[in-house]
């Protein structure tokens, strides 16, 4: 794309696309201010599935205030980039948390919150719960039932580490696809009871 | 008013219909025949007794009924709404279905709806006779009836993926 007298011509956006972001993360070395800039700014979406969602609340209250982490929950899956499990999903409930996840545009991570979120806790051996790691990639579990605050602020530290330690989001942008992560596809269709 | 006084007033009121009367700590249960209960539970309702709190089932295997409970109590009647008191019929299991209260009592439409996913009780002239919580593959398995076995899973597991 270049300006000519006022005129603009657009060329192959992919190659431009690409060129660009050769320059920025490769020669230009932006990849840690990325990382840097993702990690706070960790917008998780509303989506309450169980009765953690309480704390999730709790979490963002005066109080505890994890907005100081740069972490604000946003109501659009759009406009956000982490999704925090919040408890039991169960299997209507799982249909709704990977059709969240699929619209949220990458860099997205998630947490999963709760006892019940990371074996069933008082579910367990339930017949109509869902495991939320068999559904989308977890990042980092919190256990407690419920977890405290304290302990969702210190998930979302623990999360911000691991993205500036491991770099994972400049990675992520250079190649293509997250490379310390296994990419998570859902054994069986979570939605199929809904298509029928 | 105490239970004894409260018992009479019922009695009085639902006439010949009271097949039983059930007592225990803090409520009483007022059993009816299956034909019957649209009408006790209307009269009940001109007693007084204007919503329920809460529907529930039982399941009988060996001697194959259901039992199907309305727990109904009062807001406007200061009296009554010390109670809570029972309203149930036995459904056979072999044939289950019921006549819907709904139209006596509105509020029972969604509890009636979740009995019929859980227990597989039909409620007949129910405007709306869907499962309403379980995606329906499951609410055709009716998991409270005694012989839906859950599948047990193991206490150890392997760890889930972390990283
Ligand atoms: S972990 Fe406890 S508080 Fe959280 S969803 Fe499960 S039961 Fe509810």
């Amino acid at each position: 794309m270049s300006g000519d007298g006022g005129r603009v011509y657009v060329g192959n956006l992919d190659r431009s696309a690409k060129r660009a972001k050769d320059l920025v993360m490769g020669k230009l070395r932006m990849g840690r201010a990325v990382d840097w800039a993702t990690a706070f700014s960790l917008w998780p979406v509303h989506l309450t599935t169980s009765c953690c969602g309480c704390e999730f609340a709790a979490t963002w209250s005066p109080r505890f205030d994890a907005e100081q982490h740069g972490a604000l929950p946003w109501v659009g899956a759009r406009q956000t980039n982490m999704i925090l499990i919040e408890g039991t999903v169960s299997k209507k409930m799982a249909c709704a948390v990977r059709v969240t996840w699929e619209q949220m545009p990458s860099p997205k991570f998630a947490i999963a919150m709760g006892a019940c979120a990371i074996d069933g806790g008082i579910f367990y051996n339930s017949y109509n719960i869902v495991r939320p790691w068999e559904i989308i990639p977890v990042d980092v579990y919190i256990p407690g039932c419920p977890p405290r605050p304290e302990a969702v602020a210190r998930a979302i530290i623990e999360l911000q580490r691991k993205i500036r330690q491991k770099r994972v989001v400049s990675k992520w942008i250079e190649e293509g696809w997250r490379p310390d992560k296994e990419y998570v596809a859902p054994k069986e269709d979570p939605c199929s009871w809904w298509r029928g | 008013m105490d239970v004894e006084e409260l018992k009479k007033r019922i009695e009085e009121a639902l006439g010949g219909l009271v097949k039983g009367i059930e007592e225990g700590k803090g409520f009483i249960d007022v059993i009816v025949d299956l034909d019957n209960i649209v009408e006790a539970a209307s009269r009940l309702k001109e007693l007084g007794f204007d919503h329920v709190k809460s529907l529930t089932v039982i399941d009988y295997p060996k001697e194959n009924r259901f039992r199907v409970i309305y727990h109904a109590s009062s807001y406007l009647d200061e009296e009554l709404a010390k109670y809570i008191v029972g309203i149930g019929a036995d459904v056979p299991r072999d044939n289950p279905r019921m006549p819907t209260l709904v139209y006596v009592w509105r509020g029972v439409e969604f509890q009636e709806r979740e009995v019929y996913e859980f227990f597989g009780i039909e409620f007949t002239g129910h405007p709306d006779m869907r499962p309403l919580l379980l995606v329906p593959q499951l609410a055709e398995a009716k998991p409270l009836r005694k012989e839906f076995i859950v599948k047990e899973e193991p206490i150890i597991r392997v760890k889930p993926p972390t990283g």
